[in-house]
């Protein structure tokens, strides 16, 4: 019998799990299959990273995240496996064909759905012994859900062609409804699988929202709140150039060190905000959804929203990110009118007009090769008539309407804004929950932030940049000499 | 990327030039016509130099500077700095390493290299703090290859050591601070992230292209100094197939062909190489362009009555003779003629004037 603490200690160096680790490890040591929802910064490259560690064998790891999932091969180097590779689409025919032939040099395999859905691609890959078989983010699955990859449907035959290798279905969050379309999506009866689905409530976050009259109070009231909360944050934008500007603005005006980052970068600049954030050396990340995939900071007290997410379950994703330490943390989201338009025009604009589709109908080959008409592709390939798609599209189209009306009532909510997140997941209160220190609604937050602040939210040790501004003493620290 | 200092340092107050050729030529996109403009305006030796950087709209760029009578600029879009432009242009350069240190950017793939040289500098200075806990950089597979493969054949050779002295030396050489503090910002290591190009050029009061232009330049120069140095040295290993061929691999191919067969049309040679016959002339340009004369037969491919007519009718500024107007002088000219013409007439005007 394993002594999965001692394995613990042995490979990464802790001491204790996180709530759920050791539980699915358990289930994955057992050849259980498992759904494991746990929350954001719960630690879930750790739970195939330690079962790859003492089991030896083959983990490859399905991910929609191209851009970020070098960083995800980064994040496993730093804890400590070498042998980790990703394949995409992103790389050039010479390097997938390198890759390809060296499969069975790696132990870790990251790779697209696209990928995958290659009969080429997974040919080799079915000449591998697949030890584990990982799903990440898992709600891509789902067609309700906002983040529907199609190639996330193959996934299923996919299993079928790798001889059903033991499967570890992970996501941060997810309804029941999606919970159960994850299974059968996948081919799995209920009862094959082990579900580990750990509570969304995050006590130590103190939730928050503020509705302002317009763009400029939003503005002076987000500029006023950088200015003095204490400790590192992350606000987070629907769009890059939103986030750039404000960056600018706000490392301007508020004395803290603030930058941008987003999917969009180059990678250079990007693992140097990265690392600088890490390293406390910035205040404030302005972001958008695409940060903190890679990134595994304990200590950001505070997330802010500057635009209305698309719904509660990415908002519960995101705010996640901040009070990994379990110290007290702030959960803010800022709102005016316009917000909600510009949602529901990212929301109609996400799918295509009526006359596009029928072009696209009348000309299928136009489907090819085009990300942006990957979905429609997939309906296409299902037979779905032009009048089923455009029911189907008015469908989904509705559904996120409904989940952005579902953020707009939080914001809008005057009862307690924990009870109201919750009941989205049919989840309640704890009754241990210190009700001053719960949500806005309990407690004055607004006339008193500032109390709030001192209170509760920790300061991080200031790192001077300007310290180390001599070239001579760079050098000499960047490399240890022995002599 | 803004582009204004782009047309500050290769620009100037004597001849009006496009601006997006000059843009396309340091990026490094060959046309024929773009390395035509480079030979007229004397860029070709960086050309490709900036590959890889992004620049924003250049035309709103441009209409700015105009508002600030920086530079005067025509309804074609062509440039000429005005006297504060030329101003600009001074303080721009004063920033930099003299100019001629970009062009080895333009035979070398620096900006590659650069991306080489940071990694393998993370990777030696963990090393050297025997930490083997951190996030490695993300690079393209193969470069990343091979900086693993170099540094397990390398680790016994006190590779902290040399890195340490490679760069102090070096930088000692370069003699200036903000251009030093430009170079180790660059890097990152053991409890050092560096700074982005942005911050950089917040912090050193220029724009992040100054600083890209700096990194180019600062690491041609490192590379030099790096050949400089023994076959069998750890650092040379960083150093392999970053050279680029001056003319493309396929003007080449077709080049040599038309060199070795005289005997052979332009029409043989298309369908020998499989490509179409206006390609071939694309090609004999581009290998016009940049060989000496002596080795270019230019002869061969302009006829002699059309060269007597083309001698005639030329216009005192060759460069902005346009073919419409030439061919409406000589109704059988063929542009490739044309061209081919002009690229003669300034190389020998460029001969003369060195």
């Amino acid at each position: 019998m394993v002594n999965l603490l001692d394995e613990l200690y042995k490979y990464f160096g802790f001491r204790q799990f996180r709530p759920g680790q050791e539980q699915v490890i358990q289930n994955l040591i057992a050849r259980h299959h498992t759904l494991a929802v746990l929350p954001t910064g719960g630690g879930k490259t750790l739970l195939y990273q330690l079962y790859g560690a003492i089991s030896h064998q083959r983990v490859v790891i399905v991910s929609p995240l191209i851009s970020l999932m070098q960083d995800q091969v980064s994040r496993l180097q730093y804890l400590g496996s070498k042998h980790v590779v990703a394949l995409t689409s992103t790389l050039d025919f010479k390097q997938r064909w390198a890759i390809l032939t060296h499969l069975q040099d790696y132990q870790f395999i990251y790779v697209s759905p696209e990928m995958l859905s290659n009969p080429k691609v997974i040919a080799y890959f079915r000449q591998l012994s697949v030890g584990l078989f990982v799903i990440d983010e898992a709600h891509c699955i789902s067609e309700w859900g906002p983040d529907f990859r199609p190639d996330y449907l193959r996934l299923g035959q996919i299993r079928e062609q790798l001889n059903r290798p033991l499967t570890l279905m992970m996501t941060a969050t997810a309804t029941q409804q999606i919970q159960k379309d994850i299974l059968s999506k996948l081919g799995f009866a209920s009862q094959d699988v082990q579900k580990v689905v750990l509570p969304v409530d995050r006590p130590n976050i103190f939730l928050s929202a503020k509705m302002c009259e317009n763009q400029k109070s939003k503005n002076q009231l987000l500029q006023s709140l950088v200015s003095k909360l204490n400790g590192a944050g992350i606000i987070y934008f629907s769009s890059k150039s939103q986030a750039e500007q404000t960056a600018l603005t706000l490392n301007r005006q508020t004395g803290k060190r603030v930058m941008a980052y987003h999917g969009g970068m180059d990678s250079q600049p990007r693992f140097r905000i990265q690392q600088q954030f890490m390293n406390d050396e910035i205040d404030v990340i302005c972001a958008t959804s695409a940060f903190g995939m890679g990134i595994d900071k304990d200590n950001i007290r505070f997330v802010i929203h500057y635009h209305l997410p698309s719904s509660i379950q990415n908002y519960v994703q995101e705010i996640g990110r901040c009070g990994r330490d379990q110290q007290p943390s702030l959960a803010i989201l800022l709102y005016e009118p316009n917000d909600h338009y510009l949602q529901t025009h990212l929301i109609e604009n996400n799918f295509p007009e009526e006359g596009l589709l029928q072009y696209l109908y009348q000309h299928p080959d136009k489907l090819t090769g085009n990300d942006a008409f990957k979905v429609i592709k997939y309906y296409y390939d299902q037979h779905y008539s032009f009048e089923k798609i455009q029911k189907t599209f008015r469908l989904i189209q509705q559904h996120r309407l409904t989940e952005l009306n579902e953020m707009l009532a939080y914001v809008e909510a005057t009862g307690c804004r924990r009870a109201s997140i919750l009941s989205h997941f049919n989840e309640q209160i704890s009754p241990t929950l210190n009700p001053k220190y719960c949500c806005d609604h309990h407690y004055d937050f607004w006339r008193s932030w500032e109390t709030f602040n001192d209170q509760y939210l920790k300061k991080t040790p200031i790192t001077n940049l300007k310290s180390r501004s001599n070239w001579r003493t760079i050098l000499d620290r960047l490399f240890l000499l022995k002599n | 990327m803004n582009s204004a200092d782009l047309f500050f340092i290769f620009c100037d107050d004597q001849q009006f030039r496009r601006a997006k050729a000059i843009k396309n030529i340091l990026i490094g996109r060959r046309t024929v016509s773009n390395l035509y403009w480079a030979l007229e305006y004397n860029l070709l030796d960086y050309v490709d130099s900036l590959h890889g950087i992004n620049f924003d709209d250049i035309d709103h760029t441009l209409h700015r500077l105009q508002q600030q009578k920086l530079l005067l600029l025509d309804d074609q879009m062509r440039v000429k700095l005005t006297t504060s432009g030329m101003m600009k242009r001074q303080q721009i350069l004063s920033k930099l390493l003299p100019l001629k240190y970009l062009k080895i950017a333009s035979q070398y793939d620096v900006s590659r290299f650069l991306q080489r040289f940071v990694f393998a500098t993370q990777i030696v200075s963990e090393y050297s703090y025997s930490n083997r806990k951190y996030y490695p950089q993300s690079i393209s597979f193969f470069e990343d290859q091979l900086i693993k493969k170099w540094f397990i054949q390398n680790k016994g050779q006190q590779l902290p050591e040399l890195f340490h002295q490679l760069l102090t030396d070096f930088l000692n050489w370069v003699n200036r601070d903000d251009l030093a503090t430009i170079l180790v910002e660059s890097l990152s290591g053991h409890h050092f992230s560096g700074k982005t190009e942005e911050q950089i050029s917040n912090q050193q009061q220029v724009s992040p292209l100054v600083i890209q232009i700096c990194w180019r330049q600062l690491y041609s120069c490192l590379l030099l100094e790096i050949f400089k140095k023994k076959v069998n040295e750890p650092l040379t290993a960083l150093t392999t197939n970053l050279r680029r061929p001056i003319i493309s691999n396929s003007s080449r191919q077709t080049y040599d062909l038309f060199i070795h067969h005289p005997e052979e049309s332009t029409a043989i040679i298309a369908s020998k190489r499989r490509i179409k016959i206006t390609t071939v002339y694309e090609h004999l340009i581009e290998a016009a362009i940049f060989l000496p004369i002596s080795q270019f037969p230019f002869q061969r491919l302009i006829n002699p009555q059309i060269m007597d007519k083309l001698e005639f009718n030329q216009p005192a500024l060759l460069g902005e003779w346009s073919y419409r107007d030439a061919v409406n002088k000589i109704p059988q000219l063929q542009f490739f003629e044309f061209r081919l013409y002009q690229i003669l007439r300034r190389k020998q005007v460029n001969g003369k004037s060195t």
